[in-house]
């Protein structure tokens, strides 16, 4: 694939890997610059990395590298793959990425069995044998050039592009301390054979050159590194949506090649193939129906729970499943141009699209490092200007540099993710990537899939209609004993409520019914999902729609019932037609119900400042009426949205200046949920859906949206606090720092300090109330708090 | 010698404002670039030039240096 020797000279593609992009202009700016090169067409792809370039004519590999190095990023080709696939290609992205994290894990474990020696001495004097000092030095240097080396490396590129971030005040802190300890052992007074740490508070100055650094730098390194571990492993399962995505559909098809049926892969399919689909089996991709009647049902497409019937000349959409008879279908469409692809393509730009928001952390960062570095010079000005040698000037201005490193910088925002996280789980709110809690600060729209998440998605009855003379219960008892020998979604919801309020109907019936099952069924049939018959007490029942017992069986229907038919349908209810005896005598309204909860969960939308929008496929009226009922404005209902406009509905609010959380279900969310800022899935959804969203709600209780968006504001109060903690008390060192006072004490005092101080604010997390479960989960929350500590470290 | 301010879309991050600074720095008379970055939003850009530039100017720059517009005013 990336092989260019056996390709025709004029057009070459090459796959190179980009380095140093931190945001999607990133991507944009490198695209630019290679596309002004003549006969270059690239596109840069920023979450996985890499440009896809196909070049032509004089332009060589190494241009493209060349120019792209010039704007300021890395470039190199990956390693050939011979007859790599889409798939397998995308088995090397998951195994790079495992990589990376195994690499961090390993950088993370060696620097840590480094560092503790190293701790343990300089705090312990018992310890501190003869010569102690140059031990410490040979176990913290690979710590410090090496576990650090992600730190450096970033600040580095940064300080190219004139920026300052989190790794850039790591780097110089640890730099700083580790140089000053290696100025100190060498030329200092410190590598003595019978130096000792000073533990006096007030040290004196001429000590100052004697004191190292070393378990600073180390433990700083080790911390950050593990900050950095827990969110990269937790960052490792992006991507899995695509994967499950594409293996949705059929992996093989039955195909008619003259005349005969054999089975082939479905990706060896073509435009034009004719194949068979049997009951129970995947249409393997887009086509139209050329024989056969049939439901299908596409609820992991689109969540909606009725199949959809279809005939000759019908399309019908790949990896949705023939609920009914046998269809023949002409494939219309195949590979990458499939609605399944074109899903898969669309939640691939909302994810790729989406800027990584700034961290917190590098915020600060970028504003404290400047200012840092101005003091730390200040300091060397003053000490200079005041008469005293360069030596002690330089060391009070190293001291700043040393002291402003905040270890628990590295620990404020992973551990109030991780207790963040802990907590949302023991509530039923997965979270995917930590990271999401701290950014969707904002959140104020909060948009709504109907089917499967405002309701259940389920079908049951909402009402049973009798005209005039039958009984209620006749009607539902002979439908639902039908019914019952159906698998149909309506036909099952028929025959579970009639057998519900069957001990109830018993009394009424006109057969004396001695037990509470439904009535047998005789000479049960199906007729191609548009109705069914059979003998239920010696009638001859029929239920199906309208048109059906119209046309086939010249059953008219009473007007009566018309009416409440008609009225059904207008509020989006499926009305079912119950015929016996050569009469249409009542009707059964069968809809999708609204889950209990979701009124309440409306409500505490607006509470938490939010406003609530519908987005369904659904007609408007449908979408009017469900909105009604759970309280939501009608002029925040969008209705009748193709599956590939959700993602535009989303994106359209967003450029309103919307910051969007959307919840959601189907395989037709996915792309959606990809592209708002706060992506909620329902645990009862589609697992496409779940792999693209930010969040999953375990129970499918619309009421936990509400929770994880409380508990996502919670989390970011939370690391802004302990940013304020991890900073505190090393600005308020720097004075001492600057004064030329600084002794390793203070400095490992202020460490200390900040660590306890971000790790307890974080540990609060755990309290986080939720207000649906308050009542259940509050007292075992009192009743066993040591526990649950325990289950959550 | 004049400053003038545009109202710019697209910068996220500190390397868009690199970006952004060093294509506009290159523009003839261009003698200080200055911006203030709302990520996501509409940033601020500053340009101290010898002579005004056009919109049009800034606008092909933008272009130059990635996905970023000049915000209607």
């Amino acid at each position: 694939m990336t092989t260019t020797a056996d390709q025709p000279a004029e057009e070459r593609t090459v796959e190179l890997v980009i380095g140093g992009m931190t945001c999607a202009s990133c991507a944009a700016r490198i695209e630019k610059k290679l596309n002004k090169l003549e006969g270059v067409a690239a596109t840069v792809n920023y979450a996985t990395e890499k440009a896809k370039v196909t070049y032509a004519g004089s332009v060589s590999q190494r241009d493209l590298v060349a120019t792209i190095e010039a704007t300021g990023y890395t470039a190199e080709p990956p390693a050939a793959k011979v007859g790599a696939t889409a798939l397998s290609s995308d088995d090397a992205e998951n195994g790079e990425k495992d990589d990376e994290v195994s690499r961090l894990r390993q950088r993370l474990v060696i620097s840590a069995l480094l560092s503790l020696p190293v701790l343990l001495m300089s705090m312990i004097p018992l310890l501190q044998f003869d010569n102690w000092q140059w031990l410490a030095l040979t176990l913290a240097s690979p710590v410090v050039v090496w576990g650090a080396l992600p730190f450096h490396r970033a600040a580095f590129t940064n300080a190219r592009h004139g920026a300052a971030t989190m790794d850039t005040l790591i780097s110089v802190g640890v730099s700083a301390a580790w140089l000053w300890s290696l100025w100190a052992l060498f030329l200092g007074g410190a590598g003595a054979a019978g130096t000792r740490m000073s533990f006096s508070l007030m040290p004196s100055r001429q000590s100052a050159t004697s004191s190292i650094y070393l378990e600073v730098a180390s433990v700083v390194t080790v911390l950050i590194l593990s900050g950095r571990y827990f969110e990269a492993r937790a960052k490792k399962r992006s991507g899995a949506a695509l994967r499950n995505l594409l293996n949705l559909g059929a992996k093989d098809v039955a195909v008619l090649r003259d005349g005969l049926e054999i089975r082939i892969p479905t990706d060896q399919l073509v435009v034009g193939d004719v194949f068979t689909v049997r009951p129970g089996e995947q249409i393997a991709t887009d086509g139209v129906v050329t024989d056969g009647t049939s439901a299908v049902d596409a609820s992991m497409l689109t969540g909606e729970p009725v199949p959809v019937e279809v005939g000759p000349g019908d399309a019908v959409v790949g990896a949705t499943v023939n609920a009914g008879g046998r269809l023949t279908v002409r494939a219309t469409r195949v590979g990458a141009d499939t609605q399944l692809a074109q899903i898969a393509r669309l939640v691939e730009d909302a994810q790729n699209g989406k800027a990584e928001v700034q961290r917190l952390a590098d915020k600060v960062s970028g504003i404290f490092v400047p200012v840092v570095i101005l003091l730390s010079l200040a300091t060397l000005a003053t000490w200079l200007l005041i008469g005293n040698s360069p030596t002690a000037a330089f060391s009070a201005a190293v001291a700043v540099l040393i002291i402003a490193c905040p270890c628990a910088l590295g620990l404020a925002t992973p551990t109030a993710l991780l207790v963040g996280t802990g907590r949302g789980a023991q509530l039923g709110i997965l979270i995917k990537g930590p990271q999401v809690l701290e950014s969707t600060r904002r959140v104020d729209t909060i948009v709504l899939d109907k089917t499967g998440t405002i309701t259940t998605g389920q079908m049951s009855v909402a009402a049973v209609h009798a005209t005039s003379g039958e009984s209620l219960a006749q009607v539902q008892t002979l439908a639902g004993a039908l019914e019952d020998a159906s698998e149909h979604p309506i036909a099952r919801a028929i025959a579970d409520a009639a057998r519900t309020a069957m001990p109830a109907m018993r009394a009424t019936l006109a057969w004396s019914a001695t037990d509470t099952s439904l009535p047998a069924v005789e000479g049960f049939s199906n007729h191609d999902g548009r109705g069914v018959t059979g003998v239920v007490q010696g009638h001859g029942v029929l239920v199906g729609r309208r048109t059906w017992l119209e046309h086939e069986w010249s059953i008219q229907a009473p007007a009566d019932l018309v009416a409440t038919a008609e009225a059904a349908e207008a509020e989006g209810q499926t009305p079912v037609w119950v015929a016996w005896d050569g009469a249409a005598r009542g009707i059964i309204v069968v809809a999708d119900t609204i889950k209990a909860t979701s009124g309440q969960a409306v409500e505490q939308f607006r509470t938490l400042g939010l406003r609530p929008i519908l987005l369904t496929g659904d007609n408007s009226r449908a979408a009017h009426a469900v909105a009604a009922l759970v309280g939501i404005e009608p002029q925040d209902v969008i209705a009748e949205v193709l599956p590939a406009d959700k993602v535009s509905a989303v994106k359209a609010l967003q450029e309103g200046g919307s910051i969007v959380a959307m919840v959601g279900d189907g395989v037709n969310d996915a792309a959606a949920l990809a592209q708002a800022d706060l992506g909620l899935a329902m645990g009862t959804g589609s697992d496409v859906a779940i792999e693209a969203s930010d969040l999953t709600l375990v129970r499918g209780d619309l009421r936990a949206a509400a929770d994880a968006i409380r508990l996502s504001r919670s989390t970011l109060r939370t690391i802004k606090g302990n940013l304020f903690w991890a900073f505190a008390y090393n600005i308020a060192a720097i004075p001492l720092a600057a004064l030329g006072l600084l002794s390793p004490v203070i400095a490992g005092a202020a460490m200390a300090f900040s660590s306890v101080f971000v790790l307890t604010n974080s540990l609060r997390l755990r309290r986080f109330a939720p207000l649906t479960t308050l009542d259940v989960r509050r007292q075992s929350d009192l009743a066993l708090p040591t526990q649950r500590m325990g289950l959550e470290g | 010698m004049s400053t003038q301010t545009f109202p710019v879309t697209g910068l996220t991050c500190e390397h868009c404002v690199g970006a952004v600074t060093s294509e506009l720095s290159v523009l003839a008379g261009v003698t200080d670039v200055r911006i203030d970055l709302v990520p996501d939003g509409t940033s601020t850009v500053s340009v101290t030039a010898d002579q005004p530039l056009t919109d049009d100017e800034v606008a092909m720059a933008l272009d130059e240096a990635g996905d970023y517009k000049l915000a209607a005013v």
